[in-house]
């Protein structure tokens, strides 16, 4: 297999085992909001205040953000020509989503406090 | 053959796409969706742990009639997101690679989708 070859492979399996990890967790949340249907403020906050959940939700969203990156990567690539624009198009994508990653980071320590 | 004088023809509206193109090109449209929604989720995440007052909010924005309709977006994306991203997971571990089985499994996609939005909108809505 030759370099270039090889340079795809890494996000490509990286889009593969991001998208495992997603689904595993959103069968788990949507297991949880369908059996506590009616769920209130103090319950919910407890639940994601638990150490377990702050650890699974912190990988979700680190699972989603590199998954996004990846995808939108792959668009930009496809469909957007001049290499300027598509220079600039994914730096914005790529400060968006560190971006969100630092906000999760926020609302983590939010919630310990 | 230079890559200018490549022949292509690539009339959406003339070209048949099979159902396994469309549901693809619908898992690119929801996941650019998906992706815009993050801060979003974030957003709403952060208020529905604040205090009572914010995640009160929160509930009362999700049953807005105005923002039901993004809301019902949202999870439909994320539904199609979903389910054809497994479709393409089971593709990887080399299941579905024939034509035939290529376009049932697209259908299956199609028909578990509709069942789990009736689903979804009987929740919502009923």
């Amino acid at each position: 297999m030759s370099l270039v070859a090889l340079e795809g492979l890494r996000p490509w399996v990286l889009q593969r085992l991001t998208a495992v990890y997603l689904v595993v967790y959103a069968v788990y949340v949507v297991a949880y909001w369908l059996i506590f249907a009616d769920l209130g403020f103090d319950s919910w906050r407890s639940w994601v205040a638990t150490e377990l959940n702050q650890i699974l939700l912190g990988l979700f969203y680190l699972a989603v953000l590199i998954h996004a990156w990846v995808g939108v990567r792959d668009i930009l690539l496809d469909y957007v020509k001049p290499l300027l624009l598509k220079l600039m198009l994914l730096f914005a994508v790529a400060v968006f989503l560190i971006g969100s990653g630092f906000w999760l980071l926020k609302i983590l320590m939010m919630v310990n406090t | 053959m230079s890559s200018d004088s490549r022949p292509i023809y690539l009339n959406l509206i003339k070209i048949k796409l099979p159902i396994s193109g469309i549901i693809s090109i619908f898992h690119r449209l929801t996941g650019l969706l998906l992706f815009v929604a993050i801060p979003v989720s974030l957003y709403l995440l952060q208020l529905s742990i604040t205090d009572l007052d914010s995640f009160n909010t929160v509930s009362a924005l999700m049953l807005h009639p105005l923002s039901r309709f993004f809301v019902l977006l949202v999870i439909w994306s994320f539904v199609h997101h979903f389910i054809t991203g497994m479709r393409f997971l089971l593709i990887d571990l080399e299941f579905f690679l024939h034509r035939n089985t290529s376009r049932t499994s697209a259908w299956a996609v199609v028909v578990i989708e509709a069942i789990v939005m009736l689903l979804v909108i009987k929740g919502m809505f009923l």
